[in-house]
Formats: structure tokens, sequence, C-alpha cells
């Protein structure tokens, strides 16, 4: 369903993704480790087109993100054609993003219909706060909104950018929570997360980032328990 | 006792502490500013009243005269329209100065460059004159045939080139004012706008502009004001607006101080509700910061 193929980006002279390949499965969940400045974060926004890979391509049901395949030839989108194909790419970012002059419901409605905006609020228990602006809101339910935000377009898949890594601890498992609730719905979920308890829980693969390409992926219990690769178990001695 | 080390030794008991009664800071130099600030602004109104120069009958006699009313209009109808087209004008140039398009951002740039360098008196004069440069203004094939055309003078009255002057020269500064507001909207907004796949036009309408009004209106309502009075600029092309009007009057009739005073208490009262009206306008767009 999403085909990352050999995808390069580089900033500058900081190479940060050196070949990366991935497929994820339809209603599969898929959790990202690595260290920071692995990679992780601009794989996800290679994924839904905010940063342009320098090489390789991003697919989503064979749909190319970005571009045009004709006559042999890959013709870039314009931006106005990017934008109606990130629909189907939903995105959490770590700093939540909202829109801080509009209400909960607002944020939701931006992107659907004032029934359904209200449909994905009650979907993230926070429809007792569609009124309420961002900044009324704790940081947990805020990111609860963005979800429900990101859910709001439909999209064939979630991206999530570390979504618990600006919220204060005993806010962390409401927003996990209603993750794990997606995932068992069967959303398509891409998570890059350091709460490795989620990704042994939630993920149905492990995919280990470090220096800019894939260096391990599996099952959970195996990536968590039984790594292979020496890179994994110095990352894994870590954070567990 | 933890809390003993910081208090003193007389006060160790934590009950001392909470029936001792609190006696606030004092600061006796703020009543002596404020008893010498009032004195000068006594000094201040009792010359207004007492001293005759200021002329207070004529004052009386033309603040609401018709003529002096009239002119009020012409200013605000000067100022409405110099804003309203001026900012309408602005934001098109500002979008035009921020976009990816090296064209349209090099036209942007070069409206800004150019209108900031005239000055507007000149610019004003030029609008005004601008019968003798082009004696017929006409639509048609560039370097073709024409298809219709217009005796400039018939179009461009010295009220629509003092508005279209006004206007171009308030597009300008509107633009940076935009763009300043513009560019202090936190990425991340954009970001999740472009992430939700909002197609361009609706993010700066929707995400944008409300976020960069709050930086905007300070700024603008600065414009506004500066713009409301620059119109007596307008003066040295014989519009009756209110300055023009005074001047006329006291070469009349030579009480220069009395018409002067006319002008200003007009200017204070209008500029006086153009700020509240930005209290309010201000207030409106911080809705989203309220606890």
């Amino acid at each position: 369903m999403i085909k990352v193929l050999g995808v390069h980006k580089s900033f500058g002279s900081l190479e940060v993704l050196r070949g990366v390949s991935l497929t994820v499965a339809a209603g599969e969940v898929v959790v990202v480790l690595g260290p920071s400045g692995s990679g992780k974060s601009t794989l996800l926004r290679t994924i839904n087109h905010l940063e342009k890979a320098d090489r390789g391509f991003v697919a989503i049901d064979g749909d190319l993100i970005g571009y045009r395949r004709r006559a042999g030839k890959l013709h870039e989108l314009k931006e106005r054609e990017i934008l109606k194909q990130r629909k189907d790419i939903g995105f959490v970012f770590q700093n939540f993003n909202l829109f801080p002059h509009l209400t909960a419901l607002e944020n939701v409605a931006e992107v659907a219909d004032l029934a359904s905006a209200r449909h994905f609020l009650e979907r993230v228990g926070l429809e007792d706060k569609a009124s309420a602006y961002p900044r009324q809101l704790s940081g947990g339910q805020q990111q609860r909104v963005a979800i429900a935000r990101a859910l709001a377009t439909r999209p064939k898949v979630v991206l999530f950018d570390e979504p618990t890594s600006a919220l204060d601890p005993e806010l962390v498992g409401e927003v996990l929570d209603v993750m794990r609730d997606l995932a068992r719905t069967g959303t398509t979920m891409v998570v890059v997360t350091h709460e490795i308890g989620f990704a042994r829980e939630v993920a149905d693969r492990i995919v280990f980032i470090d220096g800019g390409v894939i260096v391990e992926e599996g099952a959970p219990d195996e990536v968590l328990d039984r790594p292979v690769h020496d890179r994994t178990r110095a990352f894994l001695s870590k954070v567990l | 006792m933890t809390s003993s080390g910081t208090l003193t030794p007389m006060s160790t008991k934590d009950d001392d502490l909470a029936s001792s009664p609190v006696v606030p800071a004092r600061y006796p130099w703020r009543w002596v500013g404020v008893a010498f600030v009032l004195v000068l602004a006594a000094q201040f109104v009792h010359g207004l009243v007492t001293n005759p120069a200021w002329d207070w009958p004529t004052f009386a006699r033309y603040f609401t005269a018709q003529s002096i009313l009239t002119a009020v209009g012409t200013t605000i109808v000067l100022t409405v329209l110099g804003t309203v087209l001026g900012f309408a004008l602005g934001i098109v140039v500002a979008v035009l100065r921020m976009s990816k398009s090296p064209f349209l951002s090099a036209v942007g740039w070069t409206y800004i460059w150019a209108f900031r360098s005239i000055p507007l008196i000149v610019q004003l004069l030029f609008w005004f004159n601008i019968s003798y440069l082009y004696s017929r203004l006409s639509l048609g094939i560039p370097f073709g045939p024409e298809l219709v055309s217009f005796e400039t003078i018939a179009l461009i009255s010295p009220m629509g080139a003092a508005v279209l002057g006004l206007a171009l020269h308030q597009a300008a500064y509107a633009a940076e004012i935009v763009r300043s507001g513009v560019i202090s909207v936190d990425r991340g907004q954009l970001e999740a706008a472009a992430a939700l796949g909002i197609p361009r036009f609706r993010q700066f309408r929707r995400i944008v502009l409300p976020q960069a009004m709050r930086s905007i209106l300070p700024n603008a309502a600065n414009e506004v004001i500066s713009l409301f009075k620059g119109t007596s600029v307008v003066s040295v092309m014989a519009i009756g607006e209110l300055f023009y009007q005074v001047q006329v009057i006291y070469g009349r009739n030579a009480r220069v101080v009395a018409l002067l005073m006319v002008a200003t208490v007009w200017y204070i009262i209008l500029t006086t509700l153009l700020s509240i009206g930005q209290h309010h306008v201000e207030r409106y767009f911080a809705r989203g910061d309220r606890r």
C-alpha cells in the first residue's frame, strides 16, 4: 500500500536519508525507532512530500506522490495537485500545530463538514471540548484534537511524528490510548516514537533506522528482544 | 523548622508568620511625579483658558461651521478610500512579493521599491498633472489600433488623483506591514495546513491572515492614523479637505491660531475614534489567546 523506494535526502552537505526502502501494508502499524538525528522524521516528511526526496520515490496505492509518469518520463506535480494527494496522508506533528485562532471543532472542520468534525472529536473523546481554543486545552488534549484533524480528511494512512515527545509524562497515556484504538480498528499507521512499550504492544512491525538507513526490521519481539545488529542493541540498551 | 533559616531569629514560629500583618511596599516618589505632572497640566490648561490669543470665540464659531464639517467629511472619505484601496492593493503586492515565482516576487519588490522611493507630495502632484503628460488615455492593442479613448482630465479628477496617489502610496507600506505579519506566523502552521492539503489561497485566508492580523493590526492602525493626518498633504491640490479649508478661512480672516485649533481638535477627535476602533478589532483577533 505504501511503498518507499530508495529514498535519499540531503540538507546541504548532510545526508540524512541514504537509500531507504519500506513497504507498509493496508491496516499495518509500523513503528520507526532510532536515535535522534537518524532520519526518522525526515523519512515521514518525505512520505507526504513535506520534504522532496533527492532520489527515490514514494507511492501510495500505486500513485506516485509528487510526480506523474507519462511517456516514460516523470513530471513534477504542481503544488495544487500535491495538496490534493496529501488528503490521503494524515500527519500528526510533535508540536500539534493546531490553529490557535480556531476552536477544537473549527480546527477539525477546516478539512471536513461539521457533522464529521464532531464525529472525529468524539472518536478521540473530546466532544465536550468542541468550543475550546487550543490554548485552553492540555497538551494531551491538543494532540488528540490534532489526531482528530488528521483523520478528518479520511486518509489512507496516518503518519505520527513523535506524537508524545512534547507532552508531560502524565499526559502521554491518553494520546497513546487514542492511537492504540486507531490501530485496533485497522488504521494504517507509521509511527515515529520513543515509546518502546507502545511499540512492543501495538506495532505489527518495527523498523530501526540509524545513519539514514534501515538497519533492521521485523516483528516487535524479534527486534526488541533478539536484535541482530550491534547498533540496534546499543540503542535499545540506552532506551529500555 | 525548615523555614527558620531565612527568617529573623525573632519569628521562628510558623504561627507568628501567619498572623503577622503585611505592610504593602510604598512608592513616595510616584506621588511627587504625579504632583509635578498635575501642576504642569494645570498651567497648560490655565494658559489655554486665559490667554486671549487662543481666540476661543472664533474657534467656537468655526468648529461646527458647515464648510468645516464638509471638509471633515472629505478628509474622512480620503482616509477611508486610501485605507481600503491601499490595503487591498497592499495585500496583493505582499502576496506577489512572497510568491515562490521569481517573476511575481520581482514585480512585488519593484512596486514597493518604486512607491516608497517617491515622496507622497511629489507623487500627488504627478497625478494631479497627469494630463500634461498624457492628454488622452486609450484602451487598445499595444502599439496597434485604439479601441476606446478618454480625455485624461475627464477621467482623473483632482479628487480621483488624490485617492489614486494616496492609495498607491499606502499600498507600498501596507504590503510590507502585511508581509511582516505573514512571516511572523509560525512555520508549523503552514506545514500543518500543507499536510492537511488545504488549498493555497484558503491557507492564506483562513490560517495565515487571521494569525498575521495580530501583528499587522498595531502597525496598520499606525498607518491609517498617519494616512488620516497625511491627507492634509492633499491641500496642495486645492481639494477641500480639512487642512485646506482652514487655510482658506484663515487666509481670509487672519485668525490663524483659532482655525489651526479647529483642525487640530477634529484630528484629535477622529484619531481617538480610530484608536478605540483599533482596540476592539485587536481584541477580536486575540480571541484564541484567552484562557
